[in-house]
This record gives C-alpha cells, sequence and structure tokens, in this order.
C-alpha cells in the first residue's frame, strides 16, 4: 500500500497538503523542543521557568518571545513543550482507544449471540454519557494528573472504535469475497487477517486520524477546568486556564493582554485543523477505488 | 464410476432464534436429489428465491444441510474433516453471481490469482507461477499485463474473466456456477457463455449451471432441472425439455422466455397470479395456488418425481398424461 501513490495524491490535493506540512511542522517543533527551548528544570522538562512571581502577564518581548502569562510563567516555552505533551497525549489516547475498541469490537463481532449483546450494550452506555462529562468524572475520581487524564481520554474514546470496527467486520464477513475465499480452501486467520481486517479496518484508522486533534482539544479542556494538568506545566489547556484572569483584559481595553491567549490557542487551533485535514487525506488514500 | 455431484434427499431448513417465543422456521430445500454425471453439465432453473443458492452454498459446505446426503467427487461432505474439504477444494471450484463483490477489492490481479495457489501450496518457485499466471490469464481472455491491476479498473465482464481462472487456478474437475452472467450486460453475457463453454470442453469439467434464464441454460447445459419453492418439480436432458415440457411450471416459464418469433409465442402461459387461488396452499404440490391445470385430485396425491419417459422425471399428477395423450395424437 505504502508507494509513491500516497504521496502523489497527498500533493495534488491543496487541503491534504496544508494538513500534511501543519503536522509535520508541529512534529519537528515537538522533536526539536530541547533545541527551541533550551530545559530548565532537568528533572520535569514539562515544569514551566518561571521569571518572576509577578501577577500581572508582561507582553512579547526579546527575552520573552511569545510574552508571560500570570506569575510570570514563559509563553513560548509553553508552547514548544506543550507541543510534545499534544503528541504524547493525542497519540497514546488514540492509540490505546483503538486498540481496546478494536479488541472489543472484533470480539464481539466474532463470536456474536450474546456475546455481542453484552459488549454493545456496555458500549451504548459508555455512549449514552457525554463524553466530556464521563471524562470529567474519571479524571477528578483518579485525581488531577496528567497520566490519570490520559486514561479519563481513553475511557471515553473507545466506544466509537468498538462500534465502528464490530460494524465494518460484520458487513466485510458478510461479502461474497469471503465467501470466495473460504471456498478457495482459505481457514479462518487467514481469511481474518488477509480479507476481513483488511477491509474493515481503514475507516477506524481515518477515524484515528481524526480524534487526535479531537483528543488534545478534549484534554485541553479538562486541564482547563483543572482536572488534568497542574499549574505551571508546559500544557496548552493549562496555558489557557492561567490566561482565565487576563482573557476580558482591562475595562476599556477588552485586548490589553491577548498575548496570554493567542499563542497557546493558536497552538490548539492549528494542531486539530493540521490532524482534520490529514484525516480526510487519509481517507481518500485508504479507499483502494480512488487510484 | 461415480458422479462428480450426487444429491440426495437433501432438505435445507434455515431457524432464526428469538430472544421470546418460538423460534421461527423457514424450509428452503425440500428433498431434493441430483446427479451431475461426470462431463456434463447440469442447469438448475427456477425463480428468485426457490433455493437454487442454498443448495449451492450447501453443495460446497457454506452452509450445513438439514438432512439428506450430499456426494462430490464420491465423498459424503457431511463427514469430511477440515483437510479432507480441504482437498476437496482442489476438485470442486465456484464461481459467483456478481463480479462486483466476489473480488476483494483491495488485491490486484496477480494476489487474486496467486491466493488459491497459495493456499494450497502449489506453484511455488517464482519463474514456474509467473508462466502459470500467465498461462491462466489468457485461458479465460485477459493479459499478462492486467497483473497489477485491482478489480474496480475492470469492467463487470473481465471481472467475471478473473473470477473464472481464479477458480480454474486449482485445475478443478467440478465447476458450480452461480448465476455467473445474471449481473452482465446481455452482450458480454454471450461472450462469458462462450468462454464457459470452451473452458468446459477444454478441460472436461462437470458443471453445476445455476440460472433463472432459460435461453441461457439450453445454450450451454446437457440436463435441466427445474426448481420451484425448494422442491425439483422437472428433471430432464435439455432438448427434452424444451421441446416436451411436463409441468405447467417449466411451461409457464418457457412461455415466459422473451420470443423474437411470433409464432413461438404462447398464448396462455399456465400459470396465474399468485393470489388467484391462495384455498390451495397447504397442498402437496408447491405450484397449487398458481397452476391452471390444477384438479381436486392435486389436493389428495403427494408430491413425487417420477419418471415419465426415460431420463425425464416430472412431479405434476396431472400433466404427464394429458401431455402423453396429445403427444400419442399427433
Amino acid at each position: 500500500m505504502l508507494n509513491g501513490r500516497i504521496f502523489k495524491r497527498i500533493y495534488t490535493n491543496k487541503t491534504s497538503l496544508a494538513g500534511l506540512v501543519i503536522i509535520a511542522f508541529f512534529f519537528l517543533i515537538a522533536l526539536l523542543a530541547p533545541v527551541l527551548a533550551p530545559v530548565q528544570n532537568a528533572n520535569n522538562p514539562y515544569q514551566l521557568p518561571q521569571k518572576s512571581y509577578q501577577i500581572t502577564p508582561r507582553p512579547p518581548s526579546a527575552e520573552s518571545w511569545f510574552g508571560t502569562t500570570e506569575q510570570q510563567y514563559d509563553l513560548y516555552y509553553g508552547v514548544v513543550w506543550g507541543t510534545r505533551l499534544a503528541f504524547k497525549i493525542g497519540l497514546t489516547v488514540t492509540f490505546f482507544a483503538f486498540l481496546i475498541g478494536l479488541f472489543v469490537g472484533g470480539t464481539a463481532a466474532y463470536f456474536g449471540g450474546k456475546v455481542d449483546e453484552t459488549l454493545m450494550r456496555l458500549t451504548d452506555i459508555v455512549f449514552a454519557v457525554p463524553s466530556l462529562v464521563l471524562a470529567m468524572v474519571i479524571a477528578a475520581m483518579l485525581g488531577p494528573d496528567i497520566k490519570n487524564m490520559m486514561i479519563a481520554l481513553t475511557a471515553v474514546a473507545w466506544p466509537s472504535y468498538a462500534r465502528l470496527v464490530r460494524g465494518d467486520i460484520l458487513s466485510v464477513k458478510q461479502r461474497d469475497y469471503v465467501t470466495a475465499a473460504r471456498t478457495l480452501g482459505a481457514r479462518g486467520p487467514r481469511v481474518l487477517l488477509r480479507h476481513i481486517l483488511p477491509n474493515s479496518i481503514y475507516p477506524s484508522v481515518v477515524v484515528a486520524s481524526l480524534d487526535i486533534g479531537y483528543v488534545v482539544l478534549t484534554a485541553a479542556s479538562l486541564s482547563f477546568l483543572g482536572l488534568g494538568a497542574q499549574p505551571g506545566t508546559a500544557d496548552w489547556g493549562q496555558l489557557i486556564a492561567m490566561a482565565r484572569n487576563w482573557v476580558l483584559g482591562t475595562p476599556g481595553h477588552p485586548f490589553a493582554y491577548w498575548y496570554t491567549v493567542v499563542a497557546p490557542g493558536g497552538a490548539i487551533f492549528l494542531f486539530v485543523l493540521g490532524w482534520n485535514l490529514l484525516g480526510d487525506a487519509f481517507r481518500d488514500i485508504l479507499d483502494p477505488r480512488q487510484a | 464410476m461415480t458422479a462428480p455431484v450426487e444429491i440426495k434427499h437433501l432438505f435445507k431448513t434455515y431457524t432464526r432464534r428469538r430472544w421470546f417465543g418460538k423460534n421461527a422456521e423457514k424450509a428452503v430445500l425440500k428433498d431434493v436429489s441430483l446427479t451431475l454425471a461426470e462431463d456434463h453439465v447440469l442447469g438448475l432453473v427456477g425463480e428468485s428465491g426457490c433455493g437454487k443458492s442454498t443448495l449451492c452454498k450447501v453443495l460446497l459446505g457454506i452452509e450445513k444441510a438439514t438432512s439428506g446426503l450430499v456426494k462430490a467427487d464420491g465423498k459424503d461432505i457431511a463427514f469430511l474433516s477440515k483437510s479432507g474439504f480441504k482437498k476437496l477444494r482442489r476438485v470442486m471450484q465456484v464461481v459467483y453471481q456478481d463480479p462486483y463483490s466476489s473480488l476483494d477489492p483491495r488485491m490486484n490481479v496477480r494476489q487474486l490469482l496467486s491466493e488459491p495457489l497459495d493456499i494450497h501450496g502449489l506453484e511455488k518457485d517464482p519463474a514456474a507461477r509467473k508462466a502459470f499466471l500467465a498461462e491462466l490469464l489468457a485461458s479465460v481472455g485477459l493479459s499478462e499485463t492486467q497483473l497489477e491491476r485491482y478489480p474496480h479498473e475492470f469492467s463487470g465482464g473481465q471481472r467475471q474473466r478473473i473470477c473464472i481462472a481464479r477458480a480454474l487456478a486449482l485445475d478443478p474437475k467440478i465447476l458450480v456456477a452461480d448465476e455467473p452472467v445474471s449481473a452482465l450486460d446481455v452482450s458480454v453475457q454471450a461472450q462469458i457463455l462462450n468462454l464457459l463453454k470452451e473452458i468446459k470442453k477444454a478441460r472436461r469439467l462437470s458443471m453445476l449451471f445455476v440460472t433463472h434464464d432459460f435461453a441461457v441454460a439450453r445454450f450451454l447445459c446437457d440436463d435441466i432441472a427445474v426448481m420451484y419453492q425448494g422442491r425439483i418439480v422437472e428433471r430432464a436432458p435439455a432438448e427434452d425439455l424444451f421441446t416436451n415440457p411436463q409441468h405447467p411450471y417449466t411451461e409457464a416459464l418457457l412461455a415466459a422466455v422473451p420470443s423474437a418469433d411470433a409464432s413461438r409465442r404462447a398464448d396462455g402461459n399456465g400459470a396465474e397470479e399468485a393470489s388467484e387461488h391462495p384455498d390451495r396452499a397447504g397442498w402437496p404440490c408447491p405450484f397449487a395456488p398458481r397452476c391452471r391445470y390444477a384438479q381436486a385430485v392435486c389436493a389428495k396425491t403427494p408430491f413425487e418425481l417420477k419418471e415419465v419417459f426415460p431420463r425425464h422425471a416430472c412431479a405434476c399428477c396431472v400433466m404427464p398424461f394429458k401431455t402423453a395423450k396429445s403427444k400419442s395424437a399427433v
């Protein structure tokens, strides 16, 4: 599957090219974080350097390029290391949610009957609760911490994969080419690995690529609500949370402290947008009918 | 010499399990007996939903028979082990109805044709494999240059050629063709039928050919069995069946075949609307509610397929006498 055709498709489609460029850009930032923003606290690189303990944010200057937020935390450092954290959260959560969903959905579709009913009703129950609320409850129960936040996000993200995988496997199982493979003499594992999974997994891969952005967005919401990263962490949501008191500016000057939200907010916006564009590109690429 | 395919008193009932109440049962095949003779083409004709495809599925082991005997290549498939069945796959292959759905869209022609060889561990040497695939493609009228293409790049007729090549890759003795041309354009149908005829001759295949189209059956088949609601109602050598149909249902089907020749058009068609005689629904003969020859005797006579002429069997308790008389009068 991986050949020149895929890259050719990305290059010819302007929006998917934009998505690729944005994500590649962020990836470089995450990769080069120690170079772009040298670590101040060797024990925890995600700890924001603090210039002083003054409350009022300071605008961008030669010393701190994106300005400082409340209590003089450096925004530039936060955005750079926040990128690495965003990738970490987005990829880990999506990966595990995908794995759990694949397992649950695959088991349900493979065994059918009562197993299917039980697993799918369980999935429905998780689905029935608004995901942000459920994530908040789980994160609050486990305690505010990045790891716990990722557990909470995984717990609310897997049902959509389970449902998708189950439905796709069930529909592919009925296709003539699966029967045809069986009548050729193919046994269960071969049919599953060669025919059923390759034809049923791609919709989930597309959803996963779209989900990475969404997971980061939800993580930012949780951090903003104080249920994720702790104050002083280089996390985009946390940076916005620290700007909470300054978003409205001062009387008569609504944009007096614009820099406290523009840098982290812009980073989140671009990151999510990039994954969305790339997800569309994946959808086109993974469809064999589009050569 | 054992017949390639022998089916005796085959019953197939689908059961739908329900959470509450009784399980729903639907009998699809009722007491079907068929024999496919060596080097012959047996046509199985009948309208949609009469159980033709189910018969194929049972024969191919996709569905389990409820009761009855199914022998393929002299072996009772109900008692075959997994490896025994795998061996049988090499002897008996199948071409499906819809070439658009029976090819995996993520595999190119090379992968599609290599799969049966890989499964059975044949032609492992790359050079031999290459030559084999080229020859195989040529035998179905495709070219080696199309090996790297994907199914969606082909037309329906070409796809069906790929399906046929795939079935032939294992060099089977028996070919089950489940309506192989009904999903194709009429002009393409003729090409595929010619191809099947050619291949049948060249490889001395025994073929079970399922179709709902009498014109197609006439072109290809040596013997024909007519099926109605899960039962064989008439069985005869092809020409016999067309010149001298015995069962009212066969007569109705033949009359329904469009003909360009005005003189051959029948005025009546033997079948009436299904709603005409709902009171006859419980009769032993499944065709009674639509039959215009139905008489009181039909309500009492049990359903039985009996030989009325040599090699010509019919399951109507009224028709054979009528036709035999009119025939003797001519």
